[in-house]
């Protein structure tokens, strides 16, 4: 069931995900009509949809904000626009100012070496942010030989997040602590839950699509939405991820459309970066467990000898 | 006693243990067969050696992901047989390769053809059977009696390579050029099978022509109807009662005892559990074909030269491998989660058949998880026949005390498979 | 004239010895067609691969036929169904 529209503001808006947003789109000349947005608003209210606004890095004119306003919403913006913000991506390790982030909910694109080369810079916002989304640019390149990396860098962020619950500060870092209370699935939605409105008026099953190729749009204002084959969004329909407790994966059928050409099929890479992490979890379960510290609504998770549930599939059938 | 004979009576060889490896060798045919589900045919795409040898290479060299008992190396076109040099070529190579590197496939492979039969004759086509007797089999095409088969395999004309069709005056059919090799063809592989395919146009034709053919000596006659959306208002009744003629036809002239007919089938159109028949139908994804591109398919059906709608679906080519994401949607299909609920709960509905690149083909979105229903409507019909066939049948078996003797040799009957 | 008649069977693991053995033997007999004596090394290694599996081959009938005492014919020879497992007796102008 449908609960959130996203609306993209401008072909610029930032990336939140592991899709690239264009870098090159001049200032304001993709910028959604306002009788788009006012139509997407109205759509949102009446199919009662959550929206989440995306913002580019520059101001939107005063009559934005205006009809922006109008309606209860999240905003996602650029660290260089943290007004008001709900959620703050970062676009450098370094730029933001403490004031900005602050208690926020933040979201940082990196590859995994970078990832790995920034720790301090990790452990710098974790202590001060109350949530850290990473999300990794590079899952698509993914190695077998890269694992052992990922792993021992996911142990790092395990202990260095251990480190910092011992001060009684109980932040939240989505590679680690989402799974520890989840129960099931808790994927990103795209097509399922959550659905998108680009500023050419068309929807998309999530930004990622828009941006890759505006004509593989699912509907219209003008139409109304067209979702084919909506049920191979779901969970239900979707062989390999039905079977696995991976739960914070993001399942991204964006990805999955581009390296299994099946929405519903996850790829190699995918499951094992979300296997990496769900170990890691894991760990810092068993580390925090060593240190007495509690977290409530956390569950046990079980020791798995895959990092690929694909490799069971013989014994699904 | 003298010698030790040894018999394979297998009717489908080494089913489900076997790798199904395909080289469309050419996308050419002498015929423009009417209902051919390739689109795409053409003269240019022909294989070379280079190509043909260097995807041998690569199968070959990862014996460790190919790890299925036995190999059926299949040639398709087109008509395999125009290219029969390449393929003697490829054969010889795959042999002395095989056996040169220990490969366990040497102690069990299988060369296969579906060919139109028209050079079937020539000495080249029958210098290779001669050489490669014991690890062939051969299908030949032919559609039935005469009117049935000239009213689909024609001969293609060099207008057509044009895109214009011919005058229906002018059309040519096969019939002659294909029945003069059928009766060598059952004296190499005397128990060969044909397979008929069925479209809208055919339908009128369908009793005469099984019956044609166990006529012509063919005991095993596999046929099926098209998987494409072309059948008409009334068709699933007009094909309804062609079955219940054959059925009457098979069962007064006791054509049972040693002829078979793949649209009697006893236990087709019977509800199917959700959970312990979840089978999926077809083979894609186990198999593997490749083109004369070096493409990689996981079936002939994803190539380019078989999709009206869609882009091929490539799963590598011959320089960089297979890129197993890309196999993973077919491995992990099964039958409840590409169907609709209408199709699970069907009451009749073990033996309705799929063909995965006709679904993918015409699926709304890019998925091979979307089954096609075109079909329905000429599956429910089968059953209804089917279901006659056999009460008609086991009735009179039973009033003449043969229920018993048949039962213990009825021939071993497979659904036919793609 | 033919008769055929069932004379005994053989386990689904012997069965599945003697098919590999016929298989081998007939893609052996196959690839000696297109083998010459100047690819000297595979020359070599097929002519001595021929001659031990045929001695498998036959080893195999004789051992089996031993252990399961089938019916013979002086005119006659026993197949295998690789199906059923079962050895059918073969006699030829009785």
């Amino acid at each position: 069931m449908l609960q959130y529209l996203i609306i993209i503001l401008d072909d610029a808006s930032v990336s939140y995900c592991h899709y690239d947003a264009p870098s090159d789109s001049p200032k304001g000349e993709s910028l959604i009509s306002l009788e788009t947005l006012q139509a997407g608003i109205v759509f949102a209210m009446k199919e009662n949809l959550n929206i989440q606004f995306v913002y580019p890095s520059y101001a939107l004119p005063a009559e934005y904000a205006e009809v922006i306003e109008s309606i209860d919403h999240t905003k996602i913006k650029p660290d260089a626009q943290t007004k008001e913000a709900d959620v703050v991506v970062l676009t450098a390790w370094q730029t933001q100012k403490a004031e900005d982030v602050e208690g926020a909910t933040c979201i940082i694109r990196t590859s995994c070496q970078e990832l790995s080369e920034h720790q301090e810079q990790v452990k710098a916002l974790l202590n001060k942010v109350a949530r850290l989304n990473i999300v990794l640019t590079d899952v698509e390149s993914f190695k077998d030989a890269d694992a052992d990396n990922y792993k021992s860098l996911l142990e790092t962020l395990a202990d260095m997040l251990t480190e910092i619950f011992k001060t009684g500060r109980m932040v939240q870092l989505n590679l680690l602590t989402d799974r520890l209370q989840l129960t099931q699935m808790n994927n990103c939605g795209a097509g399922d839950t959550t659905v998108t409105l680009a500023p050419n008026g068309k929807f998309y099953l999530c930004p990622a699509f828009y941006h890759d190729d505006p004509s593989q749009h699912v509907g219209s204002l003008e139409d109304g939405l067209d979702i084919k084959n909506r049920q191979l969004l779901r969970l239900d329909h979707a062989p390999i991820c039905r079977h696995c407790d991976a739960f914070q994966c993001k399942r991204c059928i964006w990805m999955n459309s581009r390296l299994t050409l099946d929405a519903n099929t996850p790829s190699h890479q995918q499951c094992m970066v979300a296997h990496l992490e769900r170990n890691a979890s894991r760990y810092l379960l068993a580390k925090m467990a060593e240190q007495g510290i509690r977290m409530s609504d956390t569950h046990d998770i079980p020791e798995i000898n895959y990092l690929d549930p694909f490799t069971n599939y013989k014994q699904w059938k | 006693m003298d010698t030790l004979d040894i018999q394979d009576h297998s009717n489908s060889w080494q089913e489900g243990r076997a790798k199904s490896i395909t080289f469309i060798v050419t996308k050419d045919c002498q015929l423009a067969c009417k209902y051919c589900y390739l689109v795409g045919k053409n003269t240019k795409e022909r294989m070379s050696w280079e190509v043909a040898k260097k995807a041998i290479d690569y199968i070959l060299d990862k014996e460790e992901e190919f790890k299925e008992e036995s190999v059926i190396w299949d040639f398709i076109g087109g008509e395999p047989f125009l290219e029969i040099d390449l393929v003697d070529r490829i054969c010889d190579y795959l042999k002395t390769e095989m056996y040169r590197r220990n490969h366990h496939w040497f102690n069990s492979y299988r060369f296969s053809f579906s060919t139109n039969g028209i050079n079937y004759h020539t000495e080249k086509v029958q210098k290779f059977i001669e050489k490669n007797r014991n690890h062939l089999s051969i299908g030949i095409t032919i559609d039935g009696t005469q009117r049935k088969h000239d009213l689909n395999r024609i001969w293609k004309t060099p207008e057509m390579e044009q895109g214009i069709a011919p005058k229906p005056e002018d059309e040519r059919g096969s019939y002659n050029d294909v029945v003069k090799n059928i009766p060598l063809w059952l004296e190499q592989f005397p128990g060969a099978s044909t397979k008929v395919t069925i479209s809208s146009a055919d339908l009128p034709y369908i009793k005469e022509s099984v019956l044609h053919l166990y006529s012509l000596g063919i005991k095993e006659v596999n046929i099926n109807c098209v998987f494409e959306d072309v059948w008409k208002e009334d068709d699933d009744m007009l094909f309804e009662q062609q079955l219940m003629e054959l059925a009457d036809a098979i069962i007064d002239r006791k054509l049972y005892e040693d002829h078979t007919c793949s649209f009697f089938m006893e236990h087709i159109g019977k509800p199917m559990n959700r959970e312990r028949d979840n089978q999926n139908w077809c083979g894609a994804g186990m198999m593997l074909a490749v083109d004369a591109a070096g493409m990689f398919y996981p079936c002939t059906r994803f190539a380019q030269y078989s999709l009206r709608n869609k882009q091929a679906w490539i799963i590598g080519d011959i320089h960089n491998g297979i890129d197993k994401n890309k196999l993973r949607p077919f491995l992990t299909l099964d039958r409840t989660t590409q169907s609709t609920e209408e199709c699970i709960t069907c009451e009749v509905a073990s033996g309705c058949a799929w063909c995965q690149g006709e679904n993918f083909d015409a699926a709304d979105t890019h998925t091979v998880y979307q089954r096609s229903t075109a079909i329905c409507r000429m599956h429910k019909a089968r059953v209804r026949a089917n279901n006659y066939y056999w009460n008609k049948l086991f009735r009179k078996l039973e009033l003449e005390n043969q229920r018993e003797e048949f039962e213990r040799q009825k021939a071993n009957v497979r659904e036919p498979k793609c | 004239m033919e008769i055929r008649k069932i004379v005994g069977q053989v386990t689904p693991e012997e069965r599945t010895e003697i098919q590999a053995l016929f298989e081998r033997k007939n893609g052996l007999t196959e690839l000696a067609k297109i083998v010459t004596a100047d690819n000297n090394d595979l020359y070599e290694k097929l002519i001595k691969d021929m001659g031990e599996t045929g001695v498998r081959f036959q080893q195999w009938w004789d051992n089996k036929a031993k252990k399961y005492s089938w019916e013979s014919h002086p005119n006659g020879n026993w197949e295998i169904n690789f199906q059923t497992c079962e050895i059918t007796l073969v006699v030829k102008d009785a």
